[in-house]
């Protein structure tokens, strides 16, 4: 069985106005557990907007997404924040981490949800770091980092909860080319970890990389 | 949801823009240590005039030539008495002696545990007094007389007692002039008080010159002299207030930006929106509830044991005595200044950031 299944998702912003614009036009897909996916289109495709609905950011229009067997496409806010909470881990393209706070403070952030004991969360947060390879910076201030580091640290953010899904929204947008391997080495570490991966991308660097079990081309909000 | 994680992580927040939080509870305080100030010494005021009214019987009756105040003979005690209704009526003795050489005069009240040596001064007395070296007794003139009496002891003055000598009555009237059936005023006990307005109408139609103050007609004018009073400083501290909260929109339109984007990263992570509103909640309530302590406990020290300087001028006009406001703590008072400061301030924070959490994550991310 799937762990993720979308089918036929609708996504339309400004619906019955002038300005209606579809951003997903009938998606369908089927991502199982461990799975990494590509999710490859030129800027406006809609890849965001997918990913964002899988995050359940917002909600699509008509269609469904089921995650372990549950629709997350109609959560009411205070479930689809648990489950996002919980499922999720999401990596932005300008990361957006919290200005001001420390690398130790933004990776925790995920975790002030939870009511887990101190102990747990050092594990957890010592196990995020190292595999984002940021462990050395734990004490530093967002500010003072350079953008591969953040970039490591809004990775650590989304692995600290253990989810099962990860997404990243052009991760390698604004990363010169060596942080950009360093991503795709960690990328590898989640495939390791069996974690279902999630990429929308218009980078090269993705093209015919040998752990990505699928890659989905995407244009106009849909799959060709 | 609410732990000791999320608590620490909302604190952390708040130190990290703890330059704006800072201007925030200084403002703030600033304005309820105002209101509290003057809502302090208005009650402190008007509680000692009511504690003084309630000693004073249910009725007052002074006698009224022409418009003037007249001694009262003890006629008027054996008249009054005679109304159904009347359970007594005590003759009472005060006035004022000229202090000429210090061109001022003093309260001449009565206190029968006095002997005919010694008397009880005010603090504010008591420092004119040794202006001009009384520093143990003071003498009294009076014509063709010349009374010496010992400060016995100075009390802490107050609005009613900050000019005010105590002797005893025999005492006072030789200062005052007063012959012995001769009172300055009465007061009528009526036990029943459903009969004191009718008490009240009944003594004109005996004594036309008579003027009669019931106790609830008195307290009436000091309710009303007091609202007069707030309700100025109400009108001021309004506008203060709605200044405060457009600069307070201001400071949140200036950074609306950055709140919003933290708000937003906030969700992305699993934040709801009712945690959102519970994040913003604490940090808000550490400034709106710490300021409005921190404000009451120094509008507290300032009222009532630095005295009020300069708001003091402003209630009993620029006098150079030293009162002693009673201190005095109303509860309901300052539930009042928490729901008219606090809560219009959580408020004006609260709904901003809702609105800000109920936003589409993935457009503000964009």
């Amino acid at each position: 069985m799937s762990k993720i299944t979308i089918n036929n998702l609708y996504k339309i912003y400004n619906e019955g106005k002038e300005s209606e614009f579809q951003a997903l036009r009938g998606i369908d897909l089927s991502i199982k557990d461990g799975e990494i996916v590509v999710i490859k289109g030129v800027s406006g495709s809609g890849k965001s907007t997918l990913l964002s609905l899988i995050a359940a950011f917002s909600k699509p229009s008509s269609g469904k997404i089921l995650i372990d067997g549950e629709n997350i496409s109609k959560l009411p806010d205070i479930f689809a924040s648990k489950f996002r909470n919980e499922k999720i881990g999401f990596i932005f393209q300008s990361f957006n981490l919290i200005d001001g706070l420390s690398v130790k403070d933004n990776v925790l952030s995920p975790m002030v949800l939870t009511s887990l004991g101190q102990d747990t969360i050092n594990k957890r947060l010592k196990i995020a770091l190292n595999l984002a390879n940021i462990e050395h910076k734990e004490n530093q201030n967002i500010a003072d980092l350079s953008g591969g580091e953040k970039q490591r640290c809004a990775i650590a953010r989304a692995l600290v909860n253990n989810p099962s899904i990860i997404l990243a929204d052009e991760p390698t947008a604004n990363l010169d080319k060596e942080n950009s391997l360093k991503f795709l080495e960690i990328l590898k570490k989640f495939k390791e970890l069996k974690k279902i991966v999630i990429v929308a991308t218009h980078d090269t660097i993705f093209d015919e990389l040998p752990f990505v079990d699928k890659y989905v081309d995407m244009s106009d909000g849909k799959f060709v | 949801m609410l732990n000791r994680n999320f608590l620490n992580f909302s604190v952390k927040l708040l130190l990290k823009e703890k330059g704006d939080y800072l201007f925030s509870f200084i403002i703030f305080s600033f304005i309820i240590f105002i209101v509290t100030s003057v809502l302090f010494i208005s009650e402190s005021i008007k509680r000692d005039l009511l504690v003084s009214l309630a000693n004073e019987g249910q009725i007052i009756v002074k006698n009224s030539k022409g418009g003037r105040y007249y001694p009262i003979d003890e006629n008027y005690i054996d008249s009054i008495l005679q109304v159904s209704g009347v359970d007594d009526v005590i003759g009472k003795v005060d006035g004022y002696y000229n202090f000429a050489q210090d061109r001022r005069f003093f309260k001449i009240a009565v206190d029968d545990d006095l002997n005919d040596t010694s008397m009880v001064v005010s603090s504010d007395v008591y420092d004119i007094l040794k202006e001009f070296k009384y520093k143990k007794e003071f003498n009294f003139f009076v014509p063709n007389n010349e009374i010496t009496l010992q400060i016995k002891e100075v009390i802490d003055s107050n609005i009613l007692s900050n000019n005010t000598i105590f002797v005893n009555e025999d005492i006072a009237r030789e200062i005052l002039q007063m012959d012995e059936e001769d009172y300055s005023y009465v007061v009528i006990l009526v036990p029943n008080e459903d009969e004191i307005e009718n008490i009240a109408l009944k003594i004109p139609k005996i004594f036309p010159d008579a003027l009669v103050l019931p106790n609830y007609e008195i307290e009436s004018d000091y309710d009303n002299l007091f609202y007069y009073k707030g309700g100025v400083f109400m009108i001021l501290y309004i506008v203060v207030l709605i200044s405060f909260f457009i600069l307070l929109k201001n400071q949140i339109s200036a950074v609306y930006g950055t709140k919003r984007k933290e708000i937003a990263i906030l969700r992305s992570i699993g934040f709801s929106i009712k945690d959102i509103v519970l994040l913003k909640f604490i940090q808000n309530n550490i400034v709106a509830v710490g300021s409005y302590f921190f404000a009451i406990f120094f509008s507290y020290i300032y009222v009532f044991v630095l005295g009020a300087p300069f708001l003091k001028d402003i209630f009993l006009g620029e006098i150079e005595s030293e009162i002693v406001f009673s201190p005095i703590l109303d509860i309901k008072m300052l539930f009042l200044v928490f729901i008219f400061t606090v809560i219009p301030y959580l408020a004006s924070i609260l709904i901003p950031s809702w609105k800000l959490a109920v936003e589409d994550v993935s457009e503000v991310m964009k």
